[in-house]
């Protein structure tokens, strides 16, 4: 298996506070990844580290070719569509930012594939939630990348948008693409990933497949591990005093 | 890219902004029918168009933006973000002077205004040089905003001084000496005495109005390069939260 990604020993303090404390990050090519932790425990500073969009205090990251930026897909948070273009326009913008030419041909199949087939020349604020999230993800493979980063792909969607944003991924996991993905809905973390990263207060709490962290936690499922993950360290939080700098 | 940009604004607003100023030059112009005036008017509703489409229309759009993580995928993409934020301001050049054109058209044929090909040729020039002066600052605007309520503010505060300080649509010759002052201290007044004196007065290229849009444009550009922020969380003057 080739590793696509491997950072090593990342380190990021903000204002005194270490937000990320020695990070090992593995990513193998094909391998359906989430990452996992409470709000501000680390995950998107590691992550946006990773992406070169906050620099590291200490650490390396290397990745499996010189020039990753044009091989690596990202959907965000938010969902930055250009106002005033269709579906199909926002991926053909996209696309030249990655100095892609992309074919209507291209541009409706992707549309197809993430369930948008209808939603074409749809205005991009026109469409429903569920809909913006899988423009997004659309918009992250408009280049064909290796490796794609999804931030919290399902949050604040129905179940039933957030059902169809699984089977997507579930697509791109079977055609070979490296997803990484942070959530924190335990049960679609347990049915998407390969492997879970867990990250609490800047460092690397557990990690390994779902039912093997299971086992050796002694839990019944992931939420399970998580409730106990941030409550050992809540405890932990009571006997030191302040934050550690 | 450079024309899907180009169609995206003309989609969003260019209907409202070009609406807008031909409205004011139409209503203003029926309204006051002093003879002499509808240049004066044409010249000040041009000036007014280009300060509201080029910074109050740059400032909203790129705060949008940022807010929505635009610049922070073009700093994860091979695309140099420079080159995006220059299509960016070519299109809105390109449409401001367009809106412009219209204002002149309609000066033309509503109130017989005569225009020379210089003075047309001229005035494209000093509308290229405004309009990237209003952008830049437009920029400047956004990035020491955190929201549209703020970038209201921040631009009403510059448009005040701006319009009420040049002779956009009165003459400041009885006005208070400090107010021409003021006026002076911002690009807006070069806007209109150089189009004034191109369009309305029939003079060649004035150099000096074009020259201080110039040195506008290059403090705007400074200002806005050293604010600059990638993405909302980012603080002010390059330092990241």
């Amino acid at each position: 298996m080739q590793t696509l990604v491997e950072a090593r020993n990342l380190r990021k303090t903000y204002r005194g506070r270490v937000v990320v404390d020695g990070v090992d990050l593995l990513l193998e090519r094909g391998e359906t990844v989430a990452i996992i932790g409470p709000n501000g425990a680390g995950k998107s500073t590691t992550l946006d580290i990773i992406l070169g969009l906050k620099k590291a205090d200490g650490g390396t990251v290397r990745f499996w070719r010189p020039d990753p930026l044009g091989r690596i897909g990202v959907q965000l948070q938010q969902t930055p569509f250009f106002p005033g273009l269709g579906a199909l326009e926002n991926l053909k913008l996209f696309a030249s930012f990655y100095r892609v030419k992309l074919t209507e041909a291209r541009a409706r199949e992707l549309l197809e594939l993430c369930g948008l087939a209808d939603a074409t020349g749809t205005e991009a604020s026109r469409l429903s939630g569920g809909q913006q999230k899988r423009l997004a993800i659309a918009a992250s493979l408009v280049h064909d990348p290796e490796l794609v980063f999804l931030d919290e792909p399902t949050a604040a969607l129905d179940p039933k948008a957030r059902k169809e944003v699984h089977a997507l991924i579930g697509k791109l996991a079977k055609s070979g693409t490296t997803v990484v993905f942070t959530s924190h809905d335990m049960e679609e973390v347990h049915r998407l990933a390969a492997r879970v990263v867990m990250i609490r207060q800047g460092r690397i709490a557990a990690e390994g497949a779902p039912e093997e962290l299971c086992a050796r936690f002694g839990v019944a499922d992931l939420a399970d591990l998580y409730v106990k993950l941030v409550e050992e360290a809540d405890e932990g939080d009571e006997g030191d005093e302040g934050v550690r700098t | 890219m450079n024309t899907t940009i180009l169609r995206s604004m003309m989609m969003t607003s260019l209907r409202d902004k070009t609406l807008f100023p031909v409205g004011l030059f139409v209503g203003l112009g029926l309204y006051i029918d002093t003879p002499g005036y509808a240049p004066r008017l044409m010249v000040g509703v041009m000036a007014l168009g280009a300060l509201f489409w080029a910074m109050a229309g740059q400032s909203f759009q790129v705060l949008q933006q940022r807010n929505k993580g635009v610049y922070k995928l073009l700093r994860v993409a091979p695309l140099p973000s420079l080159s995006f934020i220059w299509w960016m301001i070519v299109s809105r050049t390109i449409l401001g002077v367009g809106m412009s054109g219209l204002i002149v058209l309609t000066g033309v044929l509503l109130f017989d205004i005569r225009v020379t090909a210089a003075g047309l040729a001229w005035s494209v020039l000093l509308l290229i040089a405004g309009s990237l002066c209003f952008t830049a600052l437009g920029f400047f605007v956004a990035n020491l905003a955190r929201n549209e309520a703020q970038v209201n503010m921040i631009a009403n505060l510059l448009y005040v001084p701006m319009v009420f300080g040049s002779e956009a649509f009165y003459s400041l010759e009885k006005a208070p000496a400090w107010l021409a002052a003021a006026g002076k201290a911002f690009p807006f007044q070069y806007l209109v005495d150089g189009l004034n004196r191109t369009l309305v007065l029939g003079e060649s290229l004035p150099l000096f109005p074009l020259l201080m849009l110039v040195l506008f444009t290059v403090i705007g550009l400074l200002l806005a390069a050293v604010t600059f922020r990638w993405d909302e969380h980012q603080a002010l003057l390059g330092a990241r939260g």
